[in-house]
């Protein structure tokens, strides 16, 4: 993936003192997974599985969990709503993979704690913004009006559509995007495969929620390691005739 | 960062510029951003302050796209091009409101995006609710800023739209009506409204500075719905023909399916595939049955009469090859109407099957005083032709509450014929009984089951309600004629039993149930569900045997028989559930009543000559245990008592002599059996390296095991009579270790299961322990080096020690073992290679058995026509000729081996056209 250095947030905090630092909140997200749609990605399955996978799942492919964005002008959490995973009824529930993204504007740094391939990874490294174009779409989004900003995942060659609001004029956003003029409120993978909507937006002292857990274990990489990591996972699952995405984030 | 340095940099300069609406009021925090001209990529951004205005500071000296937003107000952009001044200042930038009804109908109700290109707005049609069938004119009504006259006629703010387009053509001539008039609403993505130049501008390219409304229409993205087909047909040696289609239509909501196969190659069913396909969005339903709670045994479940197995619903999984040899013709139509809140399926499949068999089996038995032996060479025809149908309905009432009304049914028809030669033989080549058997049956069948359930969720979460009942019913009726001649060779004088009847069965079984289910959370961790199931059936049959002799046709009062049945199931139970972080804990307790009542007669008017009356109650506990821990290790533990109530059949105080050679003897006095299980096990799967791991131990104790005592005469003559008996176990284990060689090219996989079975049953009134050893290790290595080749091996090897207590000098030692290898090949032109290889060994040194069975299939084929939709493949299955259908196996006091005559070597061409292309490939599915 191109990341370019991040160097507008200061900017923005200057040019907006009164505003930015009482502007802390949570935003919770749903998360809505397709996997039908995701198998139909797969290189190694024929248009006859596809189609197959899509008749009979198509309908009833989706899974969903909430998640959680603190926010507050210089730092921003991103990780699961809940401590559980639980079916609808909540009568039965599962562990959920380690996942915690954790960005500081101010020192422009980031500690990204996931679950991933049999093991926990922590990704630190400093901010690099994607390539963010932003295009001439508005929409509302739980009552924000949001414009819309594309980019592109290189890595698993994903279409990324982010849907930033203009009166929440903080940089952060959820999973592992950022940097654009307002928070992320809405986010595509691929065109529906995977979305992030914004169900709730509290302003409100975000305290203790933002800080990172004190004992982080886990294996350490970088943006560059992890980059390496995750594609050479992704073309031995194709070549393997394995969904990759089971164990990895999408 | 050198936002505070005021010093000019050279290559860098500011922009400053103050933002604001048509009446001149100021914009503060209006978003501003910086964009490169060629991508819109975005290089900075800010907001403008109190004041309205904006400013970049020190920029790389370059164009830029300066962009702006503000709620309400259309986006604006303007080019930025610098000279060699140090400040660029843009003055005042005034913004356009956004339409009022746009942002209120688009953005606020309907939620759609809306896209801004110059003076175009566009936005998602498919969010604006008509009612299906609607035109587009009935959609552009909705729209806002769109007018419809009376006439036709469209207006987009006032201004008349002069030409439709779709999808950017024309539309039927130069009309705007015709496209809006005619086109299904549903059918249509997108809608914009530009200003396009004027006709006579467009003609003669002079610019007249005229612009006209331009409505255009996107339709939905096509892929949303399709169809796809695939048809085979294939001729071989000895007269080998088979031919298969399949073709579906579906779009988001709506799927049809056909499906139809016509061969005498033993394919009898659907594959999984074919059934998906379909099948389609109704494949798969889970909890259909209405049977709530725990599993704990009993007769809540709807079963069948024995001598007709059929389900009532399309089962597949089935194709794999049969024994003997079929002829079979299927074919169905699937309807799914498939959208959140409604699911309203319906199916009707025919299948029909003609199968031959031609069986050679042997069988020792042993007895305390000594063994005895049994051939039989038998060769038996059965023809079953069903027509079935299904309708399920699924509605979601609201958010809380959801009906399912499910029904199937089936008509069955068939025949059988039964011609057998058994010969009993005491010691070697001592003849002691031999039968001759003819016997044919015809049958009728309906059966249909009807579930409905009914799901409440309470608005506190995790409180659930649901209740369910159903009515089954199955009717059928039967034919016989029963000829046998029986010779019994003794010392003092052979004698012969000839048996001559026809035969009658009327048979009704009807069933009631309903079950509710109630589930209260108790905390955010505990949950507490109680359950009850209610069963009531009822059996009706009116069987008439008439001896059949040259003058006359005498009805046989001993085995002619009326009998009604009542049996009524009643369980009640209640199992707490802890839950947390995947640690998922549960257990509980139910009591079952069984309520059996029968009476038994010769006919509808004779006196009663056996009744039944018997009633258990039991409790069932039940336990279990999922656990799921980091880095995808699973954990499972489960407990349970199973209680099944003793067949109605076996109480029956009556002698069943219609096989002269096997007698049946019923038991009243039977209690209902029971089985402790307990089962538990680990998997564990490292997807950073593709290793796998998993094992289960299982192990189960019975307690009044139904079991067929058997006592044999100086004739050979088998009388069996159901006995409870405790003690018998089952403990076993598997295991399975599999992990790439290399990554991605080999893969090895070692598994290993054992088992010890003991079977108590007595003969002759000596108890006979049955003690099975068995173990099993398998070895697969899985090479996958290219695109171009594959090769897959196994090997299994199965030896298993059966010791029988009554003769230890019967023993038996049995040794299955198998090899198979795949190759596939990817030949240069679109050809492929493949060949499978079976190599099937069984043993039986005390037996004197040692059979070996090679078998080879081996096909070529070439991917042909245009987009790659056909295929021509010639095939060779059984290319050694050796496939002899083999089974052998020992258990309780008898030890046997089987051959069926079965399909061997044939050669085939077939071709087959799929409309989405034919995939060659050389990996094995599974994904």
């Amino acid at each position: 993936m191109k990341f370019k250095h991040f160097n507008i947030a200061l900017f923005l905090l200057m040019a907006l003192p009164g505003l930015c630092q009482t502007m802390e909140g949570v935003v919770t997200y749903e998360r809505v997974y397709h996997w039908s749609k995701i198998y139909s990605r797969l290189t190694f399955l024929s248009q006859e599985e596809k189609d197959r996978i899509k008749l009979t799942w198509g309908n009833d492919d989706e899974s969903k969990t909430k998640m959680q964005l603190f926010f507050t002008p210089n730092q921003s959490k991103y990780t699961y709503a809940s401590d559980q995973g639980t079916s609808e009824s909540g009568s039965y529930s599962w562990r959920q993979e380690d996942y915690i993204i954790f960005r500081d504007y101010e020192k422009e740094s980031k500690v990204e704690i996931m679950e991933m391939l049999g093991k926990t990874y922590v990704i630190e490294d400093s901010l690099r913004a994607p390539r963010w174009k932003v295009l001439n779409q508005i929409k509302d989004v739980n009552g924000h009006v949001c414009m819309l900003a594309v980019t592109e995942d290189t890595v698993k060659k994903q279409k990324i559509s982010a849907w930033f609001a203009h009166d929440l004029p903080i940089s952060a956003g959820p999973e592992r995007y950022f940097g654009l003029p307002g928070i992320i409120l809405e986010l595509d993978v691929n065109e529906g495969d995977f979305v992030i909507t914004a169900t709730n937006i509290e302003l409100k002292p975000v305290g203790e929620g933002i800080q990172l857990p004190k004992k982080i274990k886990g294996k350490k990489l970088t943006d560059a390691s992890y980059e390496e990591l995750i594609s050479t996972h992704i073309s031995d699952s194709m070549k393997s005739h394995r969904n990759p995405y089971w164990s990895i984030p999408y | 960062m050198s936002l505070l340095t005021q010093a000019q940099t050279p290559g860098r300069f500011t922009i400053k510029g103050t933002v604001i609406d048509s009446s001149g009021t100021l914009l503060p925090s209006a978003t501003v951003m910086l964009l490169t001209p060629q991508d819109s990529a975005l290089v900075n951004f800010g907001r403008t302050n109190e004041q309205g205005e904006l400013e970049f500071k020190n920029v790389k000296r370059a164009s830029y796209l300066l962009k702006i937003s503000y709620v309400g107000y259309l986006p604006y952009e303007q080019q930025v091009q610098p000279g060699e001044e140090a400040v660029v200042d843009l003055g005042q930038i005034q913004l356009k409101m956004l339409n009022q009804d746009l942002f209120e109908v688009v953005i606020k109700a309907a939620r759609a995006p809306l896209s801004i290109r110059g003076d175009t707005v566009e936005y998602n049609a498919g969010s604006f609710k008509v009612p299906p069938g609607s035109t587009v004119e009935d959609l552009l009504r909705r729209l806002p800023g769109m007018q419809i006259e009376q006439d036709g006629t469209i207006r987009s703010q006032g201004q008349e739209v002069k030409r439709v387009t779709v999808d950017g053509k024309r539309f039927f001539g130069d009309d705007p009506k015709m496209a809006t008039k005619n086109l299904p609403a549903e059918a249509i993505s997108k809608v914009q409204v530009f200003n396009g130049k004027s006709e006579q501008a467009r003609i003669t390219g002079v610019e007249d500075g005229k612009q006209e409304k331009t409505l255009n229409l996107e339709l939905k993205d096509s892929h949303k719905k399709g169809g796809f087909g695939k048809a085979t047909v294939g001729a071989g040696t000895d007269n080998r023909v088979e031919g298969k289609v399949n073709y579906n239509r579906f779009n988001d909501k709506q799927q049809f399916a056909i499906v139809g196969f016509g061969n005498n190659t033993n394919q009898s069913g659907l594959s999984w595939d074919d059934y998906q396909d379909f099948r389609g969005s109704q494949s798969f339903n889970w909890g259909d049955d209405g049977d709530f709670g725990f599993s704990s045994g009993g007769g809540v479940r709807f079963v069948s009469f024995d001598d007709d197995q059929e389900s009532l619903t399309i089962q597949a999984g089935r194709s794999s090859r049969d024994r003997g040899f079929t002829k079979n013709w299927a074919g169905g139509a699937n309807y799914n109407y498939d959208t959140k809140k409604t699911k309203f399926s319906s199916n009707y499949f025919y299948n029909q099957t003609d199968q031959t068999l031609d069986v050679l089996s042997n069988r020792e038995n042993f007895l305390s005083s000594g063994t005895f032996q049994t051939s039989d060479n038998n060769t038996r025809s059965n023809l079953n032709m069903n027509h079935r149908g299904g309708i399920r309905f699924e509605h979601t009432l609201d958010s809380l509450n959801t009906i399912i009304v499910i029904s199937n049914a089936r008509f069955g028809r068939g025949s059988s014929r039964y011609n057998s030669l058994q010969e009993f033989y005491r010691g070697e080549n001592n003849l002691s009984t031999r039968s001759n058997i003819n016997n044919n049956n015809r049958f009728n069948s309906f059966s249909m089951g009807n579930t409905a359930i009914f799901r409440h969720k309470f608005q506190k979460k995790g409180r659930n309600f649901a209740v369910s009942v159903g009515y089954n019913i199955n009717n059928s009726d039967g034919d016989a004629t029963q000829r046998s001649v029986n010779e019994f060779f003794r010392e003092e004088g052979d004698s012969t039993a000839v048996i001559n009847q026809d035969n009658q069965t009327v048979s009704l079984r009807t069933q009631f149930k309903a079950s509710a289910l109630y589930i209260e959370p108790l905390g955010k961790k505990f949950f507490w569900e109680t359950f009850a199931n209610f069963s009531l059936r009822q059996d009706e049959v009116d069987r008439d045997v008439f001896d059949i002799s040259q003058e006359a046709q005498i009805r046989n009062t001993f085995l002619s028989r009326y009998y009604t049945n009542d049996f009524v199931y009643n369980r009640f139970g209640s199992s707490m559930r802890y839950s947390y972080k995947g640690f998922n804990l549960s257990a509980g307790l139910a009591r079952v009543y069984f309520d059996l009542k029968g009476q038994f007669s010769q006919d509808q008017t004779t006196p009663e000559i056996g009744r039944v009356d018997r009633q258990f109650t039991r409790w069932t506990p039940s336990a279990s245990l999922n656990y799921s821990m980091k880095n995808n290790k699973y954990l499972f533990m489960n407990y349970n008592l199973n209680v099944d109530e003793p067949p109605i059949r076996d109480l029956q105080p009556i002698i069943d002599n219609s096989n002269p050679l096997y007698i049946r003897e019923g038991n009243p006095d039977l209690q209902p059996q029971a089985n402790h299980n307990v089962s538990a096990g680990l998997s564990m799967f490292n997807p950073g390296n593709f290793t796998q791991f998993f094992i289960n131990v299982y192990y189960a104790y019975y307690l009044n095991q139904i079991v067929y005592n058997q006592t044999v005469s100086q004739d050979l003559i088998t009388t069996t009579r159901p006995v409870n008996i405790s003690g018998g176990t089952n403990l076993g284990s598997y295991i399975n270790y599999g992990f790439p060689l290399v990554k991605t090219k080999s893969t090895l996989n070692i598994n290993s299961s054992i088992g010890f079975n003991k079977n108590l049953i007595y003969v002759n009134e000596i108890l006979n322990t049955t003690n099975t050893d068995r173990y099993n290790v398998g070895l697969r290595l899985d090479l996958t080096p290219s695109d171009k080749f594959t090769l897959y091996t196994n090997a299994n090897w199965n030896f298993s020690n059966t010791r029988y207590s009554l003769n230890t000098t019967q023993n038996q030692k049995i040794v299955n073992s198998s090899y198979g290898a795949e190759m596939n090949v990817k030949l240069p032109a679109e050809m492929y290679f493949s060949s499978r290889f079976n190599l099937n060994t069984f043993v039986n040194d005390r037996f004197g058995f040692n059979q070996t069975q090679p078998i080879l299939n081996l096909s070529v084929y070439k991917i042909i026509l245009k987009d790659k939709k056909g295929e021509v493949r010639l095939s060779a299955y059984d290319l050694f000729n050796q496939n002899r259908g083999i089974t052998q196996y020992a258990t309780q006091n008898f030890v046997s081996t089987e051959q069926v005559n079965t399909l061997a070597r044939y050669f085939m061409l077939s071709f087959t056209y799929n409309m989405r292309g034919v995939t060659g490939g050389v990996r094995r599915r599974g994904f």
